[in-house]
C-alpha cells in the first residue's frame, strides 16, 4: 500500500497535527508550535504581584506580544511563573475592555461612549466646578499598586501640585500601609531589608500570616531551594498550603499574634538569649521594651494564643539558637486592627536577636501588589515624592528645585488616608473622587456602606482597562487605560529591585496609557506647563532619579531603562559611587553569560542580590533602630452568641488576583480556581450545623449576608470560618476597623454566622 | 465648553504614539539570548530519564505531592507552551480534602493524561486515531484522523481526553513527546516551581508502583494510584503519585459531592431512540410475515388476538417495514450530527476488532441495505430484523463497555431493547405493550432511588426530565390499553426520548479530584447562581 493511501486511511499527519507538532526554536526556548515560533523576545516584569518576575514575551515580526516563557536568567524568579504570570496577556485580548471613553447620559442614566474631547471637558468642567462650589480639597483620588512608577508620580504630582487636591490615597492602604509605617518607624524610613536570596540562606524562616504557597508561588521556590535544612514556621490561625508544608505549624487564635510575639521576645530575654552588643550599637528603646514584656509569662501568652507552652518554648529555642533566622510577614499581619505594632514586634524579635544585615536573616514584609513599593515612594500622597516628609519646608523646597515648581504648590501636610476620604464624601466634604485602577465598589472593607458612600458623589470618574467593574459600572466618566503590557514603565518589587515593563501589545481602540492620561488632564486642566519635562515615562524616570537622590532609596546610579533591562532588575540604593564601583552598567551580557558558564558564581549573585543593613547602621538621624510597642487591644468585634463564628478572609487561589478584574478575563485562570465562593468550616462545626460538603449556606454578620458553598475541612479551627477575598460578596461582611497608625483596614476578623440555606 | 481637537493637540500624537511598538529589531530585544544554551537544560535533565524505556517498560508522569503546593503553573505553562486554544486545557488541577478532625489536611492534584497501560480511549476509537507509542508508551491522539464521535471521552475514566469544537475534534496531552525526543521536559515539568512533575519510566505490567506509593489513609493499605480517584484497574493509568507523608482517613475530592448533569448529546439521544424503534417496527413486520406463513388454523387464533384482523394484510406489513426504515434512515441521519467530522467518517470500520462503535457502524451499516432490500423482497424481513436486533446490542455495548455505573447492561440492556419490543408490541399487542413499557418504566426508576449520585441528579437538576419521561411514559401506558393509535405511538416515542436524554444526562462520568464547584449535593444549582457577578455585556 503506497504511503499515500497509507495516509488516506489512517492519517498520521495533516494540517491539524501539524499546528500542535513541536519545533525547536531560538532565543533558548526549546520546542514551541511553528506558528508560535517568535523573531524575537524581550524581558518584562510582570504586572501582578510584588514578586516582580520576569517573563520573556515572544515578540512577532511586528512586535505583537504571540506567547511568553519565564525568564530563566533573571534573578528573582529563575525560569519560573506562576499562573497568573503565563496568563498576564489574556486579559488584554478581553472582549470587555473599555475602548472609548464613556460618560453617562443625564436623560438615559446609562454610560455612553464618547471622545476624548468630550470626555475631557467633562472631567475638567466637573472638578472644576466642585472645587469652585467647594473649594479645592473637595476634589480626591483613589489610585492603586498597579501601574508604573512613573504614572504613579505623574499623577501624585498632577494631582496635588497641578489641580490643588490634598486628599489623595490608593489600594496600597488596603495592602502595604502598615509595613511602610512600620519600617519608617523602626527604621527611619521604609525599608523592607531583604533579598530573595535570604529565602535560600536562612536556617529558620518563620511566616507569620503569610501563604507564600498560595500567595507568592516563586518565593516558596526560593524556599524550597534553601539547602541548610532550615526550620520553616508559619504562624497562622488556618493550615493553609504553606503551613501544611512547613516543619511547624503554630495555629494561634486570630489575632492573638501581638501577644504571642511579645510573649516571645519575653522567654528570648528571660533565656538571655538577646545579642546586648548588637542592641546596645545599633537600636534603642530596648530597656523599655524588656520592662513592657516581663508581663508575657508563657502561662499568659499560652491562655491568650491558644500556643501551648512547650510550641512556645519550641519557637523561642528556633529563634534564639539558630544562626540565622528571617521573619516574614504579608497580610495576615498588615491587615489588623494593631498591625504596626504587630508588624514592629516582629522587627523587634530581629534586632534584638541581631537578626538583621546578615545574610538569610531579617524582619522581612512581603509585598503585594506589582509596584506597591513604588507607590510608597512616588505615590506622593502620605510622603512627598521620593519618600520625603511634606511637613517640612526644607523638604517641599528640595522637591519643589528639582521639580522647577513653586513650593507653596506643595501642600504641608499630607492628607486623608482611603478611609477618611470615604468619610469627607460620606459626610459631603469631599464631592469628586477620581478612581484609577482600583475597585473600591469590590475590595473596600464593609462593602454596603462603602457602595452607599460613592453614590453620593457628584462626580465620579473612573479610569480603568475594563468599564465593568463594580466601581466603574457606577461612574459617571469612565476613561478607557491601557494596560500592563502596552505601555512602559518601572516597577519596583518586595525585594526592593526596580524591574522594567515593556510595550509588547497596542492597546485596543482609543484606550490610552494612564501616563498619556494624565498629560492629557494635566493639559486640559490648564497645568500643562508644569509637567513639560515630563515628556514621556522615561523622562520622567530621569526626574525620578534625581528625587531619590540623597535618600535611601537612592537609585541615581541607574543611567536608564536600558540599564536596568541589561542588569536584570537592579535593587535600591544604587548610587552613582555604587554604579562605578560595580560596574553593572556595562556588563550585562558579561552576567547572562556568567550565569550559564557558572550558574554557581557567588561574585555574580551577590552583585545582583543585595540586603540592607549589613553595617547595622539604620536611616533615623542617631542611626539607630528603634524598638515600639502598645499593649495588645481585644479584636474590635469578636464573636458572641448571636455571631458565634470569626471570619478569616485571604487569597483563595494562585490562579485569581485580588478583586478578579483581570485574571477572570482568562479561560484558564477562571479553570483553575473555585467556579463559586466556598466558606470552609471545620467538620464538628459542621456537623453541629449539619452542613456537608458541597452544600449551601448562608454567611451572616452585622453588616451583610453571602451565599456560599461549604468546604469541610480541619485546616479552619473550630469557631472560625474561611472565606477567599475575591468574590465580592465577601467584603459585604468585613468590619470597618483600621489600624491606628496606618489605617489599614483590618480584613482579618469579624464576627458572622453560619446556616445552610 | 464642548473641546475641540484644538484644544488638545497632544491627544492626536499620543493617540498614534500608543499604537506604536518597537519592533525586534529595535532596542531591548535581547539579542544575548541568541546563540546561548538555556539554562533550562540543566533542570530538563534531571526532570527526564536519559535513557529509552526498555521492553515492558515505559514513560509516565511521576507527581511528588509532597513537593506540590497548589501554584497551578503547571497548567497555564501546558497551556502556553503548547499553544493551545482560549478556553483549552489539557492538565486539570483538583483538591483532596479530609474531613478528618485531628488532621487539617489539604492536597491539590495535578492530572493530565495518564497514558494508561490498557488506554481505554484507544481501545474505543472507531478510527484508530490513537496510537500507543510501541517504545515510550505515549498514547497519542492523530488529530487528522479524528471524527470527533468523542467516544473516548466516554470512555476515558479521568477526563483527560478533551473536545475542542472549534476544530470539530478531540486532543489531549500527548506527554510533550516532542520536547522529550529533543531532550527538553515536558510543558508541565519544566514550568513547576518545585519540579513536583517528573518523567519516569515504569515497568508495565503486573502493579505499576512507584518507589513510594501513596497511602490512603493511616490504616488502609497503600493503593497504587490516588485517594479519590477513579479505580485504576480498568486501564491501568501509569502516573505514579508519591508521597512520604501518612495522609488522614476520608481524603475525598473537593468536588465530589457537586452534581454534574453530563452533556445532553441530542443527536445520539435521537439516533438511540429512532433505531430501537426502527429495529423494534422491523420485528413487528417480520412477525407479521411469519404469521401469513403459518397453517390457516393457527393464523386464524392469533389473527383474532390482533387489534384489527386487517393487521395480517400484505400492505400493513409494508406499512410497518417503511415505517421501520423511515426510523432507521432518519436515526443513522441524526448520528451524523454529533460527529465533528462527519467528512472524515467513512473510516469508521477500521476500529472493529475492538471497537462496540465501529460495530455498530458496521452492523447497522449491514442492516440499512438489507432493511432497504426489504422494502422490495418483503421475505428478507426475519433477516432485517435479526441484524438489527445485533445492531442494537452493538449499541447497548458502547455503552455497557464504558463501565460506568449507570450503563451498566442491566440498565441499558433493557432500556434499549425495551424500546425496540415496546415498539414492535405497540403494533401487534398493544395491550402487552402497555405492561412492557409499565414494566419498563418501573425498571427505570430504580435507578432514582438507589442512592447513586445517578439517582441524585435524577431527583435533583434533573427531576422536571424525569417528571416529563414518567407523565408521557403513563400517557402511553393508558393510550396503548385503548389498542394502537397514533397518540399512544407518539407518547411512546416522546417518553422514550427523553429517557435516553436522561440515559446521557444522569449519569456519573467518573474523573479525577477537581476543585470546589457548582451545585451542591442537595439540590441542583443553575450555573453559576453563586459565581461571582456577572459582567454586563
Amino acid at each position: 500500500m503506497s504511503s499515500s493511501l497509507e495516509n488516506l486511511l489512517h492519517a498520521r499527519t495533516g494540517p491539524m497535527t501539524s499546528d500542535m507538532v513541536l519545533h525547536p526554536a531560538d532565543f533558548g526556548l526549546g520546542h514551541v508550535p511553528a506558528r508560535l515560533n517568535p523573531v524575537a523576545t524581550t524581558s518584562s516584569v510582570c504586572g501582578f504581584c510584588s514578586t516582580g518576575c520576569a517573563l520573556k514575551i515572544h515578540l512577532n515580526e511586528k512586535g505583537e506580544a504571540i506567547n511568553l516563557t519565564a525568564d530563566p536568567h533573571y534573578p528573582v524568579n529563575l525560569g519560573m511563573a506562576c499562573p497568573k504570570g503565563w496568563e498576564v496577556l489574556t486579559p488584554l485580548a478581553a472582549p470587555d475592555r473599555a475602548i472609548t471613553p464613556l460618560l453617562r447620559d443625564p436623560h438615559t442614566g446609562e454610560l455612553a461612549a464618547v471622545t476624548w474631547e468630550r470626555a475631557l471637558a467633562a472631567f475638567t468642567g466637573n472638578f472644576q466646578r466642585i472645587q469652585r462650589e467647594h473649594g479645592p480639597h473637595a476634589l480626591a483620588f483613589l489610585s492603586t499598586g498597579q501601574i508604573v512608577m512613573e504614572e504613579m508620580a505623574l499623577l501624585g504630582a498632577l494631582a496635588k501640585f497641578g489641580m490643588g487636591m490634598l486628599h489623595v490615597d490608593s489600594n496600597t492602604r488596603q495592602c502595604m500601609a502598615t509595613s511602610h509605617v512600620a519600617y519608617k518607624q523602626s527604621f527611619g524610613f521604609d525599608a523592607p531589608p531583604f533579598t530573595y536570596r535570604d529565602f535560600e540562606e536562612s536556617d529558620a524562616l518563620l511566616f507569620i500570616g503569610a501563604n507564600p504557597c498560595i500567595a507568592h508561588p516563586i518565593m516558596w521556590q526560593r524556599v524550597m531551594m534553601n539547602r541548610r535544612n532550615p526550620e520553616i514556621v508559619v504562624i497562622d490561625p488556618r493550615a493553609t498550603e504553606t503551613a501544611q508544608a512547613a516543619t511547624l505549624h503554630v495555629p494561634l487564635r486570630p489575632k492573638s499574634d501581638l501577644t504571642l510575639l511579645y510573649g516571645l521576645a519575653h522567654l528570648l530575654i528571660s533565656r538571655g538569649t538577646v545579642k546586648r552588643e548588637f542592641v546596645a550599637a545599633h537600636t534603642t528603646g530596648f530597656a523599655g521594651f524588656a520592662a513592657f514584656v516581663r508581663d508575657f509569662t508563657p502561662a499568659r501568652v499560652a491562655a491568650e494564643t491558644g500556643v501551648p507552652e512547650t510550641t512556645l518554648d519550641r519557637l523561642a529555642n528556633i529563634i534564639g539558637r539558630r544562626e540565622r533566622v528571617s521573619l516574614w510577614w504579608t497580610m495576615g499581619v498588615n491587615q489588623g486592627h494593631e498591625a504596626t505594632r504587630t508588624a514592629q514586634a516582629i522587627i523587634n524579635l530581629a534586632l534584638m536577636t541581631g537578626n538583621i544585615g546578615r545574610p538569610g536573616t531579617g524582619a522581612n514584609s512581603i509585598t503585594g501588589q506589582c509596584n506597591a513599593m513604588g507607590s510608597r515612594l512616588f505615590g506622593n500622597a502620605t510622603s512627598l515624592l521620593g519618600g520625603y516628609d511634606f511637613g517640612s519646608p526644607s523638604d517641599r523646597a528640595h522637591v519643589a528645585g528639582i521639580l522647577r515648581l513653586d513650593p507653596a504648590r506643595i501642600p504641608d501636610r499630607a492628607g486623608y488616608a482611603y478611609d477618611q476620604i470615604l468619610d469627607a464624601i460620606d459626610r459631603g466634604e469631599i464631592r469628586g473622587l477620581w478612581v484609577i485602577a482600583t475597585d473600591p465598589a469590590h475590595s473596600w472593607i464593609n462593602q454596603t456602606h462603602a457602595r452607599a458612600i460613592l453614590a453620593k458623589l457628584d462626580f465620579l470618574v473612573v479610569q480603568d482597562m475594563y468599564a465593568t467593574s463594580e466601581t466603574a459600572r457606577a461612574a459617571h466618566l469612565v476613561l478607557p487605560a491601557a494596560g500592563w503590557g502596552e505601555k512602559e514603565g518601572v516597577l519596583i518589587n518586595s525585594e526592593r529591585r526596580l524591574g522594567l515593563v515593556k510595550k509588547v501589545a497596542r492597546a485596543p481602540g482609543q484606550a490610552l496609557s494612564d501616563f498619556a492620561i494624565f498629560k492629557l488632564i494635566a493639559d486640559a486642566w490648564g497645568c500643562g506647563e508644569m509637567f513639560r519635562t515630563w515628556r514621556s515615562p522615561e523622562a520622567t524616570f530621569q526626574i525620578l532619579k534625581e528625587l531619590s537622590r540623597g535618600q535611601p532609596c537612592d537609585f541615581s546610579g541607574i543611567r536608564d531603562y536600558a540599564h536596568i533591562a541589561d542588569a536584570g532588575g537592579i535593587q535600591w540604593p544604587f548610587t552613582s559611587a555604587d554604579a562605578d564601583s560595580l560596574r553593572i552598567s556595562d556588563s550585562g551580557l558579561r552576567i547572562a553569560q556568567s550565569e550559564i558558564r557558572d550558574p554557581q558564581s557567588e561574585i555574580k549573585k551577590t552583585d545582583r542580590e543585595r540586603r540592607l543593613f549589613s553595617d547595622g547602621k539604620f536611616y533615623h538621624a542617631d542611626r539607630r533602630a528603634r524598638f515600639l510597642f502598645d499593649p495588645p487591644r481585644p479584636l474590635p468585634e469578636a464573636s458572641d452568641a448571636k455571631y458565634p463564628f470569626l471570619l478569616l478572609t485571604g487569597r483563595g487561589s494562585s490562579a485569581q488576583w485580588h478583586t478578579g478584574s483581570r485574571t477572570d478575563k482568562s479561560a484558564v485562570l477562571r479553570k483553575l480556581a473555585p467556579t463559586v465562593l466556598t466558606v470552609e468550616i471545620h467538620p464538628a462545626d459542621a456537623a453541629a450545623a449539619s452542613i456537608a460538603s458541597g452544600d449551601r449556606v448562608v454567611v451572616r454578620s452585622r453588616r451583610g449576608t453571602a451565599e456560599a458553598i461549604a468546604l469541610v475541612t480541619a485546616t479552619v479551627q473550630t469557631g472560625q470560618l474561611f472565606m477567599p477575598m475575591h468574590f465580592a460578596a465577601v467584603n459585604r461582611l468585613t468590619f470597618a476597623a483600621f489600624d491606628p497608625h496606618s489605617r489599614q483596614p483590618a480584613y482579618k476578623a469579624c464576627a458572622v454566622a453560619i446556616a445552610p440555606e | 465648553m464642548v473641546a475641540t481637537r484644538e484644544n488638545f493637540p497632544l491627544l492626536a500624537e499620543l493617540l498614534a504614539e500608543q499604537q506604536r511598538l518597537d519592533t525586534p529589531v529595535a532596542r531591548f530585544s535581547s539579542a544575548h539570548d541568541l546563540g546561548l544554551v538555556s539554562r533550562r537544560s540543566a533542570i530538563d535533565s534531571q526532570l527526564i530519564p536519559l535513557t529509552a524505556p526498555r521492553p515492558s517498560e515505559q514513560y509516565a508522569f511521576e507527581v511528588d505531592l509532597d513537593s506540590c503546593t497548589g501554584c497551578k503553573s503547571c497548567v497555564a505553562a501546558c497551556h502556553a507552551l503548547n499553544g493551545l486554544d482560549d478556553t483549552e486545557t489539557w492538565r486539570d488541577v483538583g483538591l483532596l480534602v479530609s474531613n478528618d478532625r485531628r488532621h487539617p489536611f489539604t492536597q491539590t492534584v495535578t492530572t493530565a493524561c495518564h497514558h494508561c497501560a490498557d488506554p481505554a480511549c484507544l481501545n474505543g476509537c472507531p478510527v484508530l486515531a490513537y496510537e500507543k507509542d510501541p517504545v515510550t508508551g505515549i498514547v497519542r491522539h492523530l488529530d487528522d484522523q479524528c471524527i470527533g464521535c468523542q467516544y473516548c471521552i466516554l470512555k476515558c475514566p479521568y477526563d483527560a481526553p478533551k473536545y475542542n469544537a472549534r476544530l470539530g475534534i478531540v486532543r489531549k496531552c500527548d506527554l510533550c513527546h516532542s520536547r522529550l525526543a529533543g531532550g527538553d521536559a515536558p510543558a508541565c515539568a519544566q514550568a513547576c516551581p518545585t519540579h513536583a512533575i517528573r518523567i519516569v519510566t515504569v515497568t508495565v505490567g503486573g502493579a505499576l508502583r512507584p518507589d513510594r506509593p501513596v497511602e490512603s489513609g493511616r490504616n488502609a493499605p497503600p493503593t497504587t494510584f490516588l485517594p479519590g480517584a477513579p479505580d485504576p484497574g480498568y486501564t491501568q493509568p501509569t502516573t505514579c503519585y508519591v508521597t512520604h507523608r501518612t495522609l488522614p482517613d476520608n481524603q475525598v475530592a473537593a468536588d465530589a459531592a457537586t452534581l454534574r448533569p453530563q452533556p445532553p448529546h441530542w443527536p445520539l439521544a435521537i439516533m438511540l431512540t429512532l433505531l430501537p424503534v426502527a429495529v423494534g417496527l422491523a420485528c413487528a413486520a417480520s412477525a407479521l410475515l411469519l404469521l401469513r406463513r403459518l397453517p390457516p388454523s393457527v393464523t386464524y387464533y392469533v389473527t383474532l388476538s390482533l387489534p384489527s384482523p386487517r393487521m395480517g394484510n400484505e400492505s400493513v406489513t409494508y406499512y410497518v417495514t417503511l415505517a421501520s426504515w423511515v426510523a432507521g434512515a432518519l436515526g443513522l441521519g441524526a448520528s451524523v450530527f454529533h460527529l465533528g467530522q462527519p467528512l472524515r467518517a467513512w473510516r469508521i470500520f477500521l476500529g472493529w476488532r475492538k471497537s462496540w462503535l465501529s460495530r455498530e457502524a458496521l452492523v447497522f451499516g449491514a442492516w440499512f441495505g438489507i432493511a432497504t432490500a426489504t422494502l422490495v423482497l418483503p421475505a428478507l424481513a426475519p433477516l432485517s430484523a435479526a441484524v438489527g436486533v445485533a445492531g442494537l446490542a452493538c449499541s447497548a455495548m458502547i455503552y455497557i463497555d464504558t463501565r460506568r455505573h449507570f450503563w451498566r447492561a442491566a440498565q441499558t440492556g433493557p432500556r434499549f431493547f425495551g424500546t425496540a419490543i415496546v415498539s414492535a408490541l405497540a403494533i401487534t399487542a398493544a395491550p402487552i405493550a402497555a405492561f412492557v413499557l409499565l414494566a419498563k418504566l418501573a425498571w427505570e426508576s430504580r435507578t432514582a432511588f438507589d442512592g447513586s449520585v445517578t439517582a441524585r441528579l435524577q431527583r435533583g437538576p434533573l427531576r422536571r426530565a424525569v417528571a416529563l419521561r414518567d407523565v408521557c411514559g403513563f400517557v402511553a401506558v393508558i393510550g396503548l390499553l385503548a389498542g394502537p393509535n397514533p397518540f399512544a405511538f407518539a407518547a411512546i416515542f416522546a417518553g422514550e426520548l427523553i429517557e435516553r436524554h436522561l440515559f446521557f444526562r444522569a449519569v456519573d462520568a467518573p474523573k479525577m479530584p477537581g476543585l470546589p464547584s457548582g451545585a451542591s449535593a442537595k439540590e441542583g444549582l443553575p450555573a453559576g447562581a453563586l459565581a461571582k457577578e456577572p459582567a454586563p455585556a
